[in-house]
């Protein structure tokens, strides 16, 4: 009886952070619900493309200009090692709430018809990139010089040397790297209600304004974030083991000679 | 006399205003394991990196059976798969396991098949001892293992010449003996060699032809014969007496 009470209707201003919890978890659950959705992917395809991003601008910045080179070679590189350098410098010395003001409003005006959700994975992609382009120079350049010129003196190009044994352990060492940036996109989605984006913060407030219970409000998004957050890191946890490999090896016998 | 092989050519190379490099001449032929020693700085690694284009020459040329090798990658992926190189600190591939080393570029380069890539690797494995080790990764061998399975790499590519940048002086020194041995056994199957060691013994017994250079010149060239007991520079009499001396003391 209490329950169904409980359910369909308020359960008053003498109710408790439990009751008015799961009242408004009831109530809005098809938003939350969408709105975690929307939450989940901004922040996994942001990161992605992010990703892709940062590999590219990380590789950029650790192409070494030769004096051979031929002078459109080196006129290009420079002008795109430039280009990158002024990106991620700026990224990185803005806070992306201002970016995604900057970018949903600047684009909007100059009739770029963005959708908020466009924009929002746009900002975060920028974001990513910029990071992960640093994370991924230091990544390549910790991969020690000697196996480069191992596969270049057995006849592999800068770029095959690259693909085959540079970037797999490049990317090995910014796994955990990666999983952490994930992580804060995750939670960095929430700056986007400022544009607008359907996603968990901006689904609190507005359930939360309905009928003043913020503090209730927010603590279900707080614990639906503590949730996603908690199985993420798990799952990360899970793969870096998975990516260490053994740490032992077994002997070939059958090759194994008397001498 | 043999085949020529490899021709050095005017060779020149400076590093900003520091000529490293003054115009070197020497050619390989067919058959020859070549010793390259002087002291330290005189220009040996230099000189084997620009022999494979891992430095590209200031000036002059490197003739490979008597064609300019280009600086393009076509032709010196065409030319390093001809002219393998073994490094002093190995250089092999820590993301893959010993097999995949020897296999890789044997797949990746001169693009055979995966069943002709395992019978050169296991071949060549063996021929160095290090066939039991197939499935180890670098890093879980000592250096005298890792060197013997950067020897099995280069040799997989069915090099006509292999380069030596001091292969043996990373090591321990009980390591030492059994990766000469491996050079010297690949020494009597006829594979041309150039060797940069300070192995003096190795030199005056293993090597056909020994080349002193000092200061960026090649100042002798000669038998190991000559060259060890009767050198006629000054200053290849003063490198050998001063290592004479250090071997003593
Ligand atoms: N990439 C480089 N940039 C500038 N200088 C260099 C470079 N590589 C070599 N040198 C210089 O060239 C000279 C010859 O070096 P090299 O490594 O060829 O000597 P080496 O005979 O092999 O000596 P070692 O016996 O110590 O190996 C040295 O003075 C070195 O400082
Ligand atoms: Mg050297």
């Amino acid at each position: 009886m209490e329950y169904g009470l409980l359910l369909s209707s308020t359960p008053g201003a003498e109710g408790s952070l439990f009751a008015w919890c799961a009242f408004l978890l009831k109530k809005y659950s098809g938003m939350f619900l969408s709105a975690t959705w929307t939450t989940f992917y901004v922040a996994v395809i942001g990161t992605i493309i992010g990703f892709i991003l940062g590999f590219l601008v990380g590789i950029t910045n650790t192409i070494v200009i030769h004096k051979e080179d031929n002078p459109i070679k080196k006129v290009l590189l420079h002008i795109l090692k430039w280009i990158v350098a002024i990106y991620s410098e700026i990224f990185r010395d803005t806070p992306m709430i201002v970016q995604g003001m900057v970018i949903y409003y600047g684009l909007r005006q100059n009739d770029v018809m963005i959708s908020s959700v466009m924009a929002g994975i746009l900002v975060i992609v920028l974001n990513t990139g910029a990071y992960m382009g640093e994370t991924v120079r230091a990544g390549i350049n910790s991969i020690d010089k000697g196996q480069e010129e191992g596969a270049l003196a057995m006849g592999m190009s800068h770029f095959g040397a690259m693909m085959t044994i540079i970037l797999p352990q490049a990317i090995k060492n910014v796994i955990p790297e990666m999983g952490n940036t994930f992580l804060s996109n995750l939670k960095m989605t929430s700056v986007l209600n400022v544009i607008g984006v359907s996603e968990l913060f901006l689904m609190a407030k507005t359930a939360g304004g309905a009928y003043y219970k913020y503090y209730e409000s927010y603590m279900v998004i707080a614990i639906i974030y503590l949730v996603l957050c908690f199985v993420i890191n798990r799952i990360l946890a899970f793969v870096e083991k998975k990516t260490k490999g053994r740490k032992d090896y077994e002997l070939a016998t059958e090759y194994i000679t008397g001498d | 006399m043999g085949e020529k092989i490899i021709d050095v050519k005017n060779l020149v190379k400076t590093f900003g205003d520091h000529e490293v490099l003054k115009k070197i001449d020497f050619s390989v032929e067919k058959g020859e394991v070549i010793c390259i020693i002087g002291s330290s700085g005189s220009g040996k690694s230099t000189l084997l990196r620009c022999i494979n284009h891992l430095e590209t020459p200031t000036s002059g040329d490197i003739l490979f059976h008597n064609e300019v090798v280009k600086n393009t990658q076509k032709s010196l992926t065409k030319y390093r798969s001809c002219v393998g190189m073994v490094f002093q600190s190995f250089n092999l591939f820590d993301n893959m396991n010993v097999l995949e080393n020897c296999m890789f570029g044997v797949r990746k380069v001169l693009h055979l098949s995966k069943e002709e890539a395992r019978t050169r690797a296991i071949t060549h494995l063996k021929e160095v001892g290090m066939a039991p080790y197939i499935n180890a990764r670098p890093s879980q061998l000592s250096g005298g293992q890792k060197q013997r399975v950067a020897i099995a790499r280069g040799l997989c590519m069915n090099p006509e010449v292999l380069l030596f940048d001091e292969p043996t002086s990373a090591l321990d020194p009980e390591m030492v003996g059994e990766v000469l041995s491996v050079m010297k056994s690949l020494a009597s199957q006829g594979l041309t060699m150039i060797i940069v060691t300070h192995e003096m013994e190795f030199a005056k017994n293993v090597s056909t032809r020994t080349i002193f250079m000092d200061n960026g010149y090649v100042v002798e060239d000669e038998s190991p014969e000559i060259l060890f007991n009767h050198p006629k520079n000054e200053r290849t009499k003063e490198f050998l007496h001063r290592y004479m001396e250090a071997k003593v003391s």
